[in-house]
């Protein structure tokens, strides 16, 4: 009799050995991190604009333009400070959710469903769980790069207030990439066609952007928005990003960076959760 | 659930007793027992559907098994999967290649899964590109390589950790002949290098050619065991004459086609004759008033035996 077939003997070590055959391994994700950068490596210049530039072009249009435009009425709802200075931190933790959804949508469905080189990936040491878990990571640090350079330029037009200031944004930004990249991987891998994300971000993604504070004060909208807009991560993440850069006191700060890894860590179980049942049929 | 049997070779690298795959309502894989030995080259034949690329997929620890036990190197792939997978290479149907990489890209990331160091996979992935003749386009991208290159490209990627196994579903399903016996070739060195290797295949000729040992599929069950030339001399006559009636085979009379030689088959278009002498089948068949359009004499082989097992061709 070998050890496979005798199992009622040893049910507890069975089912402890199953448990470890679906859960994470500590350190193999990793290398789900060092392919995407090996592809990354190869089309960098096409994420530049989108990462890097984009977020500057709105900063500069919307801060600058819709500045004027809102004139001296900005100093009531700003409290002071200037229209620019205002919604350039918001942007920037918008920004995250923009680069972390995108890159959470059709990377990982194609890997899924067209490409399919996760299908090849589970059949090596990694199992599912590792692939998510290395595509996740491997957005969140794709965005904190561009974040990085975001803050930076806000370092340098002093529209963030100190260096300790802008690390803090940066850690928000990528709190906030967690937040929205993981639920979106969970999403892709539930897909067939790339049809689900057009629905996702005309309806849920891009709308989050108003709702959320970034251009105004969620107070300004009806209570049951603001509710259903503390619900989202992005509210969240808008405002400790800008409490961070104006240098204004930070309030509830567990409350934001909880709700930010509630998503994150929630997403993620259910990214490997549904990558599971779609890949080990 | 057969978990009795405990006197098999020491040497089955796999080993499955009432294996079992249940989708919904639907068995995919219903109760087959089967045993892979060290160094053998091992196929699974039979029509799409038949349950093959799902033990397959059993095998590789991909798809856990509704019951019956299966072990893999002695361990059980629904416990042990991991280091299972870390000895065994698989090479899918359908391509799952890395479009954007390079041809070598592809090969040094997978490196990277079965947990090798960087010079090691280095020195692994040149000596594969020289295999599988692709050292010229190391650099190039994958998408533009020929269906060919491209399975060629799969094969060296699922051998880059050296496993103990190589598992093949469909390899040649699409190639052009000249890049079918390429890789035929290819296959054949890597087993007399000492690598097991198991195939599924709908191709009769593809089974004959490569494998020591098969079991033929069909309708999620294994209906025959044993090499090729036992399959053929057990299963069906020395040779075969077939006969060929374009305008359809229905209105042949049972007692004719039951005069002709030692059993039939009557297709469509075609009926298929299982005799001892074809020359002499035919004859007969002429004395008996048949007037088939045009006829050939062949030896038995793959393909008798599945229509013998089953009553239906392969490709139906």
């Amino acid at each position: 009799m070998s050890a496979a077939s005798s199992v009622a003997p040893n049910r507890t070590r069975s089912r402890l050995a199953a448990i470890r055959e679906a859960a994470p391994h500590p350190t193999r994700w990793r290398h789900i991190v060092g392919y995407m950068i090996s592809v990354y490596r190869r089309e960098w210049q096409g994420s530049v604009f989108s990462g890097f530039i984009e977020p500057l072009v709105v900063l500069a249009g919307l801060g600058i333009g819709l500045g004027v435009l809102v004139g001296d009425k900005a100093a009531e709802i700003t409290g002071g400070v200037s229209y620019v200075a205002y919604i350039a931190p918001a942007l920037m933790a918008s920004s995250a959710m923009n680069l972390a959804t995108s890159e959470a949508a059709w990377p990982i469905l194609a890997r899924v469903a067209w490409v399919r080189i996760y299908h090849a990936i589970v059949a090596t040491p990694l199992n599912a769980a590792d692939v998510m878990v290395g595509a996740i990571a491997f957005i969140v640090g794709k965005v904190a790069f561009a974040a990085a350079f975001f803050a930076g330029v806000l370092l340098i037009t002093g529209i963030a207030t100190s260096p300790t200031g802008a690390l803090g944004m940066l850690a928000v930004s990528v709190l906030t990439a967690f937040a929205f990249g993981a639920p979106m991987a969970a999403f892709s891998v539930t897909q067939k066609s790339d049809q689900g994300f057009a629905f996702l971000f005309r309806l849920i993604i891009t709308p989050l952007a108003f709702f959320s504070g970034t251009y105004f004060p969620i107070e300004n909208l009806p209570f049951a928005a603001q509710v259903l807009s503390w619900c989202t991560p992005l509210a969240h993440g808008v405002a400790l990003s800008r409490s961070l850069a104006l240098g204004t006191p930070v309030t509830f700060v567990w409350f934001h960076v909880g709700a930010l890894l509630l998503w994150g860590i929630g997403g993620t179980i259910a990214a490997i959760y549904l990558f599971r049942k779609r890949m080990l049929k | 659930m057969g978990m009795t049997n405990s006197a098999a070779e020491p040497t089955a690298l796999i080993r499955a007793r009432g294996l079992t795959k249940v989708f919904g309502a639907r068995s995919a894989v219903a109760g087959i027992d089967f045993e892979v030995r060290d160094g053998e080259f091992f196929g699974f034949l039979g029509p799409n559907g038949a349950g093959k690329t799902t033990t397959m997929r059993m095998i590789a620890g991909v798809s856990p098994r509704t019951s019956g036990s299966l072990e893999i190197f002695g361990q059980d792939p629904d416990l042990h999967g991991s280091e299972i997978r870390a000895r065994i290479g698989v090479v899918h149907q359908q391509e799952t290649l890395d479009m954007e990489l390079t041809v070598r890209e592809n090969l040094l990331i997978f490196g990277r899964f079965f947990g090798m160091d960087r010079p090691s996979i280095a020195t692994r992935a040149d000596e594969l590109l020289e295999l599988f003749q692709l050292s010229d386009r190391a650099k190039d991208q994958v998408e533009p390589l020929s269906g060919g290159m491209k399975r060629r490209l799969s094969i060296a990627r699922s051998l880059i950790a050296s496993p103990r196994v190589l598992m093949l579903d469909e390899p040649t399903t699409g190639l052009d002949p000249q890049a079918r016996h390429l890789l035929w070739d290819a296959l054949q060195r890597l087993k007399r290098g000492g690598t097991t290797i198991v195939l599924t295949t709908h191709y009769m000729d593809e089974a004959e050619q490569l494998c020591d040992r098969l079991v033929v599929m069909d309708q999620a069950k294994i209906v025959a065991e044993g090499s090729p030339r036992q399959l053929i001399v057990e299963h069906a006559s020395r040779e075969v004459l077939e006969l060929r009636f374009p305008n359809g085979t229905e209105s042949i009379d049972v007692k004719v086609l039951e005069g002709i030689g030692d059993r039939y088959e009557r297709l469509a278009e075609r009926v298929i004759v299982g005799c001892e002498n074809g020359e002499a089948a035919h004859a007969r068949a002429l004395e008996h008033g048949l007037d088939p359009e045009s006829w050939l004499v062949r030896r038995s082989s793959l393909e008798d035996v599945f229509l013998r097992l089953t009553g239906r061709t392969l490709d139906e």
